[in-house]
């Protein structure tokens, strides 16, 4: 009676599980839908990096979760024999190594390939924004004869938007143009990460980091400090705003605007 | 029945083998704090970083120096008491009880002497923990093996007193293989320092 | 194998509280680490439920950031430090002496001394919540400069973790020291049962790296309180070498908290398919690959930093993944073409290899680095640290508890219970953790005390946070059966599961002494090939 009893509630988690498995495979394969595309030439190929990934990880949890299900089913005790003892085979094990070492490192080659295909240097005529990071908000600083485009090398005088967690910075940046980022630190490691880049750089006090990207649309979205920082990281968030070139120049002539006659950098709070 | 083999078996007993994973573990204690200095000096402009001096630390008289003769000599007294604390380990191999006593003590004597030796220069010294990078790795490491050398001392202490009760004989005196082994280890992590700090300047 | 007769002292019995509190028998030892880490399990479970409280709607003012910080660094450092890796300690304490065949550990007062180290550096470690400031409250990783802002309750979190680190290192000797010298005749290195390497691995891995974690608590405790410049640019110190020296305990600590566990699965999974494990010397070599491997892989926690060198750390952290893969496949071998019975160990198990496979896999989108400057420091690595560790951790924890408590207590805890328990476990941590992922994919950073309304995360975030109290539900059928249990009497036989290895090839609960004989060994399997020659077991 206990056996029966056994089975049958066995049975029952064996369905529940497998049926979780699968569920989980099908919420894996709408999470390809979730990881958002990118709105610069580097995000589009991390993320096509990413979907490379994500096939060999649904094809490796699909047969290896398959193969487990299967063992599972078709494998279960019916009867008191002993089944063959086998305890292992060299060719088995061959592929046991082989299989994951070929995954393993083609994945790695691919991975390896996108990481130079994103390092893109920055022209020194390239416009480069100055993100200073601080608990709990964000400096964005432009050098106003170091403004990529259009620049007036005899521009003087940098302006410099401040937020606070209550007022959040909008950071400006023109669209189809590369665009240098370098981070600095005064306090803790901060961490400067806008979603639709797909990408992450720290702020790290003694340190200058830097990156360049190209956007390629226009919009408003999100961006958040991502290294613990204090008491208020989670208020640190700020929005990256990507505009035509004209619009650009048109905000930078307005800020500063407000700076002629005046030469110490000017602070401005995000419209 | 599994055998607690020791007195049989030939070679390490198992005190002896838990006693050198210990020891290796010290080792990579040791390698942490080495590697910070490393760190440190790779990252360095100059050093001693004079340039990180702000103008208070100055005005106070803080230097970044190091002088190397009483070091020097220091290390001499604590190799010396290394050779003489593997010598008693060789008198009780042999079952020369007088052998380990003085052994024993001359070692002691000797890294107490090692101990004050530190303690004094530290006294003569133009700068703290606080002062760069230079101070805080200076007194950590050295720090942390004065520690260990005292550490030691005790060891070798306890190792005395049960000598003096007549706790080891040529067959039996493990305490005394351990405590070498350790003022070995401690003697080459000094040396590794002295080399490092002062020498490699 | 002659029968040694124990003299026994007539008349005298210590009291029952100063038998425990005295002992050092090795038995008694791992029981006392089983309630203690068992106790912060749950302790780090109700922290766990703040937090997915207060994250569970947008805009939510449940804790205040503050109070948030600490409670997320105190979830984990209770989870890591007081629970999962000292818990093997547990299991190891009582069963490797036993599945070799000695009568108790190399060092029975180092043992002692172990376990005593735990109690005052959890109470230490949580005291923090008492005084000025609050506990450390910069994550269980601690980053400087950060770290060096908190309140004196981050320095007894430091001297804390110490004392625990001093504990698992001195273990560590004990267990190594244990192994290569006191196993039974007969029982060769390639015989010795398959947890009991894992255990060895690990007791490495404890050895050689927790000192190096003992070095950089050492220089964090002398940055904030003696001024030092370790890890102040401003004296000449860098910030980031605290990450390189942290991490470099950090991550074989990782493997600390998982192989044990591996073990424990490949010793459950062959009893309870009735073959041996398949290629148990290409799991011996795959653990100590992961251990040797897990040396060189530090630096993927730090892809972000702009200071690591990518192509290396990547290539390391994928070849990690190969030996990982073998043992995968090593289980699905045992199972293969066995006879399987789906007995609550066997469950948690099966629960274990399935969730493991997950958290694998999730681990390599963050190997290869392009992909993980996006998903580093979001949900998804959330995602991707309890797959491994409750998926695979816990379960195996649990495992370990149903397959081993018979011969530790005498007495079976009660199948349904027990696959009730599965059940709702197994349900709520894919509620729990699965949402994490895509949270992770949609930008929402680790850490945070409060998100807004329009991140569009609430949804999913509810759902995390109804799987986690699921989890929370599914413990009450485990204390169930453990109190029903306990009323019973301590009736089991020797090997109520049919075990191989020789903990069953003595009664339940053990002697003292653990075994008046020994069956000969001549495989991994003492008592399989024992009944296959007719020899009862």
């Amino acid at each position: 009676m206990r056996r029966v009893l056994l089975r049958r509630g066995s049975r029952l988690v064996a369905v529940a599980t497998a049926a979780s498995l699968l569920a989980l495979a099908a919420l894996g394969s709408a999470s390809a839908a979730i990881q958002p595309g990118g709105i610069t030439d580097e995000a589009r190929k991390m993320h096509d990096l990413f979907i490379i990934v994500l096939i060999f990880a649904l094809v490796v949890f699909a047969l290896v979760g398959g193969a487990l299900v299967y063992a599972l089913i078709r494998y279960r005790r019916r009867d008191d024999e002993l089944p063959p003892q086998f305890h292992g085979g060299t060719r088995i094990e061959v592929l046991m190594v082989g299989i994951p070492a070929i995954i393993t490192i083609a994945l790695f080659v691919i991975s390896m390939i996108t990481l130079v295909d994103i390092d893109d240097d920055a022209d020194p005529d390239d416009l480069t924004i100055e993100v200073t990071g601080f608990q709990f908000s964000w400096q964005f600083a432009y050098n106003l004869n170091d403004l990529g485009l259009n620049s007036d090398p005899n521009a003087e005088g940098t302006l410099a938007i401040i937020g606070t967690p209550s007022a959040e910075p909008v950071l400006v940046m023109p669209v189809d143009e590369a665009v240098e980022f370098v981070l600095v630190s005064n306090d803790v490691i901060h961490s400067f990460y806008v979603r639709d880049f797909l990408y992450k750089l720290d702020l790290i006090p003694g340190r200058q980091n830097d990156f360049t990207v190209t956007a390629r649309e226009t919009g408003d979205y999100r961006a958040q400090c991502a290294e613990l920082c204090g008491l208020n990281h989670s208020l640190m968030r700020f929005t990256l705003r990507v505009v035509e070139r004209a619009e650009f120049d048109a905000w930078i002539a307005e800020q500063a605007a407000k700076q002629r006659g005046d030469d110490a950098p000017l602070s401005v709070q995000a419209p | 029945m599994a055998a607690h083999g020791a007195a049989e078996r030939q070679g390490l007993s198992n005190p002896m083998l838990g006693f050198i994973l210990f020891l290796s573990s010290e080792v990579m204690f040791f390698g942490g704090l080495f590697a910070a200095y490393f760190i440190a000096r790779a990252d360095a402009v100059s050093w001693p970083p004079e340039e990180l001096l702000t103008p208070q630390q100055i005005a106070d008289g803080v230097k970044l120096e190091l002088e190397i003769l009483l070091p020097a000599i220091a290390t001499g007294i604590l190799v010396l008491s290394s050779l003489t604390m593997q010598w008693a380990v060789w008198q009780i191999q042999k079952g020369n009880q007088a052998g380990l006593l003085w052994g024993l003590f001359i070692s002691l004597a000797l890294g107490l002497i090692f101990l004050t030796a530190q303690m004094y220069d530290y006294s003569q010294l133009h700068f703290r923990a606080d002062d760069t990078i230079f101070g805080t790795t200076f007194y950590t490491l050295t720090g942390f093996h004065g520690a260990h050398v005292a550490g030691g001392a005790l060891f070798m202490f306890v190792v005395l007193v049960r000598s003096l009760g007549g706790q080891f004989t040529a067959k039996n005196h493990e305490a005394v293989e351990a405590c070498s082994m350790y003022w070995h280890f401690v003697d080459v992590v000094w040396i590794a320092l002295f080399t490092i700090l002062y020498i490699i300047q | 194998m002659a029968s040694v007769a124990i003299p026994q002292l007539s008349g005298y019995r210590r009291p029952a509280v100063l038998d425990w509190i005295m002992t050092v028998d090795h038995k008694k030892l791992g029981i006392l680490y089983l309630y203690f880490t068992l106790f912060f399990f749950a302790v780090g479970g109700i922290l766990a439920l703040l937090v997915r409280t207060q994250l569970s709607v947008a805009d939510s003012t449940f804790v205040g950031n503050d109070a948030y910080n600490q409670i997320f660094t105190m979830h984990a450092s209770a989870m890591l430090f007081l629970f999962i890796i000292p818990v093997w300690a547990g299991f190891g304490n009582y069963f490797v002496p036993l599945q070799i065949g000695a009568a108790d550990m190399a060092f029975p007062r180092i043992n002692a001394l172990s376990f005593w180290l735990l109690p005052p550096a959890g109470i230490l470690m949580f005291s923090g919540f008492l005084v000025d400031g609050g506990s450390a409250n910069a994550g269980w990783t601690a980053y400087s400069p950060l770290a060096q802002q908190a309140g004196v309750g981050m320095d007894m979190w430091i001297v804390a973790v110490f004392m625990l680190g001093a504990s698992s290192t001195i273990g560590a000797a004990n267990f190594l020291v244990t192994m290569f010298r006191m196993r039974a005749p007969g029982m060769t290195m390639f015989r010795m049962p398959i947890f009991c390497w894992t255990m060895l691995v690990t007791a490495l891995l404890q050895l050689l790296a927790t000192p190096v974690l003992a070095a950089a608590l050492a220089m964090l405790f002398i940055d904030r309180n003696y001024g030092g410049s370790f890890f102040d640019p401003n004296g000449g110190g860098n910030v980031v070498l605290w990450q390189n020296v942290f991490w470099f305990y950090s991550h074989p600590a990782v493997y600390i908290m998982i192989l044990p566990g591996m073990g424990i699965v490949s010793e459950i999974l062959p009893v309870f398919s009735r073959k041996p494990l398949f290629g148990y010397k290409a799991f011996v070599f795959a653990t100590i690959a992961i251990g040797a491997l897990g040396f060189s892989v530090w630096a993927h926690h730090m892809f972000t930093t702009g200071s690591v060198l990518l192509p290396f750390f990547g290539f390391m952290t994928f070849m990690i993944g190969i030996p990982t893969g073998v043992k995968i496949f090593n289980w699905l071998g045992t199972l293969w073409g066995g006879s399987i019975s789906f007995t609550t160990p066997m469950l948690f198990a099966l629960g274990f290899v399935s969730m493991f496979l997950i958290g694998g896999i999730n681990g390599t989108f963050s190997a290869a680095v392009p992909v993980d400057f996006a998903l580093h420091d979001t949900y998804f690595v959330v995602a991707h640290i309890h797959y491994v560790l409750f998926g695979g951790s816990v379960f195996a924890v649990f495992a370990g508890l149903y397959y081993w408590f018979p011969k530790i207590w005498g007495r079976m805890l009660d199948e349904r219970l027990g696959r009730l328990h599965f059940t709702f476990m197994f349900i709520g941590f894919n509620l729990a953790f699965f949402p994490m992922h895509m949270l992770g994919l949609d930008g929402m950073p680790r850490r945070i005390a409060v998100y807004s309304e329009d991140a569009g995360w609430e949804t999913l975030n509810m759902i995390s946070t109804l799987g986690a109290f699921t989890i929370a539900v599914s413990m009450i059928p485990f204390l169930i059966a453990v109190v029903w249990a306990f009323m019973r009497p301590q009736d089991q036989p020797d090997n109520p599961w049919e075990g191989n290895t020789l903990e069953w090839a003595t009664s339940s609960p053990p002697p003292e002494h653990n075994f008046d004989s020994l069956p000969p060994v001549r495989s991994e399997r003492p008592l399989f090939d024992a009944r296959q020659n007719g020899d009862g077991h």
